[in-house]
């Protein structure tokens, strides 16, 4: 029998979550497949195997609890919330449902986060009968809605951007089968990609199988205090474009802030160096000990995600042949509709290829860029003497491109940035080269040439 | 913890329990009449002798028990009191009060998930009891509280919002004693203006939440209950009104600021700083002033953006903090800065200035 103390308590929590889970109940039919048989294991399932270090596991317990109170369940959300914030104590989020799951039960609760104190709730009491110099006591003291210092304002609009992130990235799912469009071309050597959508503070890790990229999972994940687009040192912003993953950092090496470890990106790569930016040390990165997860604008460039999502990427990504897309937006398109643009720019590299393996220089020059840039700083007329000498050197042999990578990035300039093994005819192996290729009208350019292993 | 005798011994449930066990015995009467007594009048200490001596003689009269541990607790005896109803919660599971007075000790003690626990079974023994409900309702009231403290990182000691609750709490036990115990509560709240002490039938299981036991007071309770109700939104109107305008005022002062720094007023500017205002890094207001003034007069043209303004107003102090985009020349800054402010002669003036965070 439904104990309620208050007639209004769970109807009220459900047109609180209501109005945030609206098109999620949508959504999820989608995946009703899965999760239809699945729905009652989710229950009894934490109560079981608490599995706090499981990446993702916080947030679907979260969504859960959220999808629970939609749907006017909002005693069987509480206990679940309860045990989110046992397994969490420092996800705010989760702390934030709970309060209003408990808040639910004693007064209305009209958005997420209801933290202020109405003041009808103390005249809401369904007791009649009150002596007025008590209740005029309490009165003065009860019903001023609590104000929250400044500092605490600020959290909770971060909180609730961080929930409404959180839902927005159940609602809208990628396609399914569709990928970032800058990965045009992706070698088997690269095993993994990931990819970031600054505007849905989510990031997405594929990996590379035999049938192509397959999302394999996404994370809520923090940028920079004043969002993307970095420019210069110490703007608070995180950069835009296409990295690669350098290394991996031990976690025993670094302060607690930077939680389970992390994983820097070569910023500034050299289309950025063409550009002027500067900065240095952006990382994938985990949280301090005191946050579960950070707000969506927190950073001072970073991509901070929540330890165990990070420690699956730390797990799983290589150094120096993972890619890291980091957009604005990322645009979801099916692999099959980047082959025309794949085909057209392979015929560029083919070209490239070959007047490289018939050691003409004149011509093999003419796909090098007037602001081209080696990476021991060679101006393009030192690297045509380079070209001149290694066109010596391969005596007409000709060279192959070996596990080749492209990926694409487009701004106000389109640019290619290509990746491969360039293997002497008669030799087994060769030097990994990368190359900045930008599009000039109709015709690619290469602006900057390195060996990078 | 004063607060724990008061709820208590306005906590007497003697007409429930007795109508619950059904063993009203004519000279047992007296004795639990006699301590009530007692403990109304604050006499916690003799009525905690009594309840001992009697219960030496009935040593499993519940209602004894109970009464003793009513008195426990209003002499600060907190322990000896969370026994004497665990105790009881053993002997007679079916009985809601000693579970009740339990949560309330618990709670004193901050112990709120046994306060719930035991709110809980007391409301499973006895559904309709209003007075559990409504505790249980504090209860949540304060556990929401801790977990919005913990999700907004705030130190429990800097949000005072488990205070009105307390308060809370202390109405809503007598008004709950009044309603079905209307006897014991009457005569309780002494300085009232003694509503007719009728000895209400008022039957235990009658649920609180509805008016329904207002009739027997006559008139007085319905005026009382329209009072409080009347009174809260009251006040709490002008007051924010009051806090608006202020926050008007504070936002206007801040825009004032940034003009007269745009226009290169330096006499508006300096203005907008209080007498007693000091730069962190300069020694004396003169130093400060002879910077600001070098650093604005006769530059490319400024502007000061203001953006994300959040006012917080603390009767005459008030802080604003915004972003700040700030450009001259070739100049461009974005920055969080925060302005504490006083009001002084109904006039906002800038005491810190402070950038960052």
């Amino acid at each position: 029998m439904p104990l309620s103390p208050f007639p209004f308590g769970h109807a009220l929590a459900t047109a609180v979550m209501a109005g945030l889970l609206a098109a999620p109940a949508a959504a999820a039919q989608g995946e009703k497949k899965a999760r239809q048989p699945s729905g009652k294991k989710a229950q009894r399932k934490p109560a079981r195997a608490e599995a706090p270090l499981r990446d993702g596991d916080a947030e679907r317990r979260l969504l859960e609890i959220y999808r629970l109170t939609a749907e006017g369940h909002a005693r069987q959300a509480l206990p679940l919330a309860e045990r989110l914030v046992r397994d969490h104590p420092n996800f705010q989020l989760a702390q934030l449902a709970l309060g209003d799951l408990l808040a639910a039960r004693t007064r209305p609760v009209g958005r997420v986060g209801d933290v202020a104190m109405p003041p009808p709730a103390a005249a809401a009491r369904p007791v009649p009968a009150q002596i007025p110099g008590i209740s005029l006591a309490s009165a003065a003291a009860a019903p001023a809605p609590q104000a929250l210092p400044p500092a605490a304002i600020d959290t909770l609009s971060d909180l609730r951007a961080e929930s409404r992130l959180r839902v927005d990235a159940l609602k809208a799912r990628p396609p399914q089968g569709s990928i970032p469009a800058q990965f045009l071309e992706l070698s088997a050597r690269t095993r993994h990609a990931i990819a970031m959508d600054a505007s849905r503070s989510r990031l997405y890790l594929f990996e590379n199988t035999d049938k192509g990229l397959v999302l394999v999972a996404d994370y809520y994940a923090s940028v920079g205090k004043l969002g993307t687009e970095k420019q210069a040192e110490g703007d608070q912003r995180t950069p835009l474009g296409v990295y690669y993953i350098t290394s991996r950092l031990d976690p025993a090496t670094l302060k607690d802030f930077y939680g389970a470890g992390a994983l820097p990106i070569n910023y500034p790569n050299p289309l950025d160096v063409h550009r002027g930016k500067t900065g240095s040390g952006i990382w994938l990165h985990g949280t301090p000990p005191s946050q579960f997860s950070r707000a969506p604008l927190a950073t001072d460039g970073c991509l901070v995600l929540a330890n165990p999502d990070l420690e699956r990427l730390l797990k799983t990504v290589e150094p120096r042949t993972t890619p890291v897309v980091i957009a604005r937006e990322l645009r979801w398109v099916k692999p099959q509709a980047l082959q025309a643009e794949r085909q057209s720019f392979h015929d560029v590299l083919e070209a490239w290829r070959s007047a490289k393996s018939q050691g003409d220089t004149r011509r093999l020059l003419g796909f090098y860029a007037p602001e081209f840039q080696s990476h021991r700083n060679q101006d393009l007329q030192q690297w045509s003497q380079a070209l001149q000498a290694e066109a010596q050197a391969l005596q007409g042999r000709a060279v192959a491109l070996k596990d080749k990578s492209v990926l694409r990035w487009t701004d106000s300039s389109d640019t290619m940035v290509v990746t491969f093994g360039e293997v002497t005819e008669g030799t087994r192996t060769g030097p990994v080269k990368r190359q900045y290729w930008t599009r000039k009208g109709a015709r690619w350019q290469i602006f900057f040439e390195g060996v990078i292993g | 913890m004063k607060h724990a005798s008061c709820p208590l011994s306005r906590l007497l449930r003697i007409a429930t329990l007795s109508a619950l066990l059904g063993m009203p015995l004519a000279h047992a009467a007296d004795d639990y009449s006699e301590i009530t007594q007692l403990l109304r009048a604050g006499k916690a200490q003799e009525a905690l002798v009594k309840a001992d001596q009697r219960i030496a003689a009935n040593p499993r009269d519940p209602q004894l028990r109970f009464l003793r541990g009513v008195a426990q607790a209003d002499t600060g005896k907190q322990a000896d009191a969370i026994a004497t109803f665990t105790k009881l919660t053993e002997d007679y599971p079916e009985l809601p009060e000693p579970y009740n007075n339990l949560a309330v000790l618990y709670a004193n003690q901050n112990q709120l998930d046994k306060a719930r626990a035991a709110l809980e079974m007391a409301i499973r023994t006895n559904p309709s009891y209003a007075t559990a409900h409504e505790n249980l309702g504090d209860i949540y009231a304060k556990l929401a509280g801790q977990a919005y403290n913990k999700a907004l990182q705030l130190d429990a000691t800097q949000a005072n919002s488990l205070r009105p609750k307390l308060a809370l709490i202390r109405e809503l036990f007598s008004a709950d004693a009044k309603a079905t115990a209307s006897k014991v509560a009457s005569s309780t709240r002494a300085p009232a203006p003694a509503p007719a002490p009728a000895a209400a039938p008022a039957p235990a299981a009658t649920p609180a939440p509805a008016p329904a036991p207002a009739p027997a007071p006559a008139a007085a309770p319905p005026a009382a209950s329209a009072a409080p109700a009347v009174a809260t939104p009251a006040p709490a109107a002008p007051k924010a009104a009051a806090a608006n305008s202020a926050e008007k005022d504070v936002a206007k002062a801040v825009h004032a600021w940034a003009a007269a720094w745009e226009s290169q007023d330096m006499n508006g500017y300096l203005g907008a700083y209080a007498k007693n205002f000091r730069s962190q890094n300069q020694s004396s207001r003169a130093a400060w002033e002879k910077e600001r003034r070098e650093r604005i007069v006769g530059r490319a043209k400024i502007t000061v953006g203001i953006s994300d303004l959040r006012v917080h107003v603390d009767g005459d102090k008030a802080q604003a903090r915004f972003r700040q985009q700030y450009s001259s020349g070739s100049m461009n800054v974005s920055s969080r800065k925060t302005l504490d402010m006083v009001n002084q002669g109904g006039h906002w003036s800038i005491v810190r200035e402070s950038t960052g965070g």
